[in-house]
């Protein structure tokens, strides 16, 4: 969180530069069944972020050594697409990937029934098209509607969101100024229904105090985009959405 | 792949659909699947556009970054054109560096539009010598639904006539439209059956044999073409292809000119 200090992220009135209130999100666009390959797809836009998802499975797990006896492997890959950012990213995992890959499915798994299908392999391709902040959660909000999409039973969903601290003060969903030159992010992978956190990471400089607004923040943003996630879902099973 | 006896059977019944001039879907021989094309899709790429071509869907995104020119052309820019089958786009695509298919689906864009000169490259000089703009342009397949060539040449060619050098942002002038003179177009050919059709589906892909593509430029000259996958073909079946060709390069290359300034 580097250069803080010294950039006015917030305006006179309390507002932030993109005019939002320090507790509203930037719009949010869900879809589901996007993909016809895929055995469950979602599309989410995010502010600015794009993210495609596209699940396959479950199958037969290869290779055996990665097979559990017990439950089922969720096989994660985040990636962003070389036209995602304004540099162009050269195609191919990094180490940031593979660390978000890894979490995102730890996350996937505590949320997915994996215990009904031993031995076998589920899994979840992140695409980032567009990125502008924040990709990680739009992969987390999009990866649980893939699964549902994909009839893969579930716990409940889980939404990603995020927020951080501007000017001493807690936002809710940074963008990419505020996450470039905040005091602090904290990305969140909440299940609404059952009130759990199945994805959380933190970096920056933030109290006790500071940490229970940005928590109460993300459980209202979590809460408002799971009603987009259901309504996207019930939109492709009323025979709204492709296919 | 572990799933010969379903191509056997597939074979058979595309076969027996070939004796009477049928295809698997129901379209005539040299019919064409619906297709959607979106351009200027996504927001951090300098051109792009987003192919729906029956059940394939491809994005191509355009990218820019300043070079040091070739020592033969000093003053010229340069093209790179890349793609990736990544696993997101079909259960049988696996993680890992990129397969033969994907670098061969990469290579024959690159040559229908390198070889087109639709680029104006001496355009993409800014100090002779030592600094020229690289165009890169990747082609991203999110589902592989059949006819990726087709589907992804058409999203390279949009949104590379959709694309802005980005002079500003690297502080070298002012931004200015990518100049692209031309629109190459390519369109692909399957044995299915015994017979060639044109915009093999996924199942035709699956129990077909060869595949041959022609990319044509505006005024009809070939610009590319390459013959894949195991099978043979003869000159009058190639004459009669090209004819098609023709025909829909044309409603293809009219449907970019309406998307696109």
């Amino acid at each position: 969180m580097g250069g803080y200090g010294d950039v006015k992220l917030l305006n006179d009135d309390g507002t932030r530069l993109d005019g939002r209130a320090i507790d509203e999100m930037r719009p949010v666009e869900i879809r589901a069944g996007v993909l016809p390959a895929a055995d469950g797809s979602a599309y989410v836009k995010h502010g600015l972020n794009e993210a495609i998802v596209a699940v396959y499975g479950p199958m037969e797990a290869h290779p055996r050594r990665i097979q559990l006896q017990d439950q089922a492997v969720l096989d994660v890959r985040y990636n962003m697409a070389p036209f995602s950012t304004s540099d162009r990213i050269r195609p191919g995992f990094n180490r940031r990937s593979r660390e978000i890959s890894k979490v995102t499915a730890e996350a996937l798994a505590s949320v997915v029934l994996v215990e009904r299908y031993p031995r076998s392999k589920i899994r979840v391709e992140i695409e980032i098209l567009s990125a502008e902040a924040g990709t990680r959660c739009v992969g987390i909000t999009a990866a649980a509607v893939a699964l549902a999409d994909a009839g893969i039973p579930m716990r409940d969903l889980i939404v990603g969101v995020a927020a951080g601290k501007v000017e001493d003060t807690v936002v809710l969903d940074l963008d990419k100024a505020e996450d470039n030159y905040g005091q602090a992010d904290l990305p969140m992978g909440i299940m609404p229904a059952t009130g759990e956190i199945a994805f959380m990471q933190m970096d920056g400089d933030l109290s006790m105090d500071e940490l229970n607004t940005a928590i109460e923040y993300c459980f209202k943003g979590a809460a408002d985009i799971y009603e987009l996630q259901k309504a996207a879902l019930k939109d492709r099973y009323d025979g709204g959405v492709s296919q | 792949m572990s799933t010969q006896t379903v191509p056997q059977l597939l074979r058979q019944q595309l076969a027996i659909l070939a004796e009477s001039d049928q295809r698997i879907d129901g379209r005539g021989r040299w019919e064409m699947r619906d297709i959607d094309l979106e351009v200027g899709c996504l927001y951090n790429a300098e051109g792009s556009a987003k192919v729906t071509w029956g059940d394939t869907v491809i994005y191509a995104g355009v990218k820019f970054e300043i070079r040091t020119p070739y020592d033969d052309r000093p003053a010229q820019g340069s093209l790179m054109c890349g793609s990736e089958l990544r696993p997101v786009a079909h259960r049988k695509y696996d993680p890992g560096p990129p397969s033969p298919e994907s670098i061969e689906l990469g290579r024959v864009v690159d040559r229908g539009i390198r070889e087109s000169g639709c680029i104006d490259m001496a355009n993409l000089c800014i100090v002779p010598g030592e600094k020229v703009w690289m165009v890169v342009l990747d082609i991203h397949v999110l589902s592989d639904g059949g006819n990726l060539f087709d589907a992804a040449g058409l999203a390279a060619i949009a949104a590379l006539r959709n694309a802005t050098v980005p002079a500003a942002r690297f502080d070298v002038g002012e931004d200015y439209q990518l100049p692209v003179s031309l629109t190459p177009i390519m369109t692909t050919f399957t044995r299915v059956g015994g017979r060639l059709v044109y915009d093999a589906n996924e199942e035709e892909e699956l129990g077909g044999d060869e595949r041959v593509s022609v990319t044509l430029g505006d005024t009809g000259a070939m610009h590319s073409m390459q013959k894949g996958l195991k099978g043979t073909f003869t000159p009058p079946e190639l004459a009669e292809i090209l004819d098609v060709a023709a025909e829909h390069c044309k409603n293809l290359r009219e449907l970019v000119d309406s998307k696109v300034n």
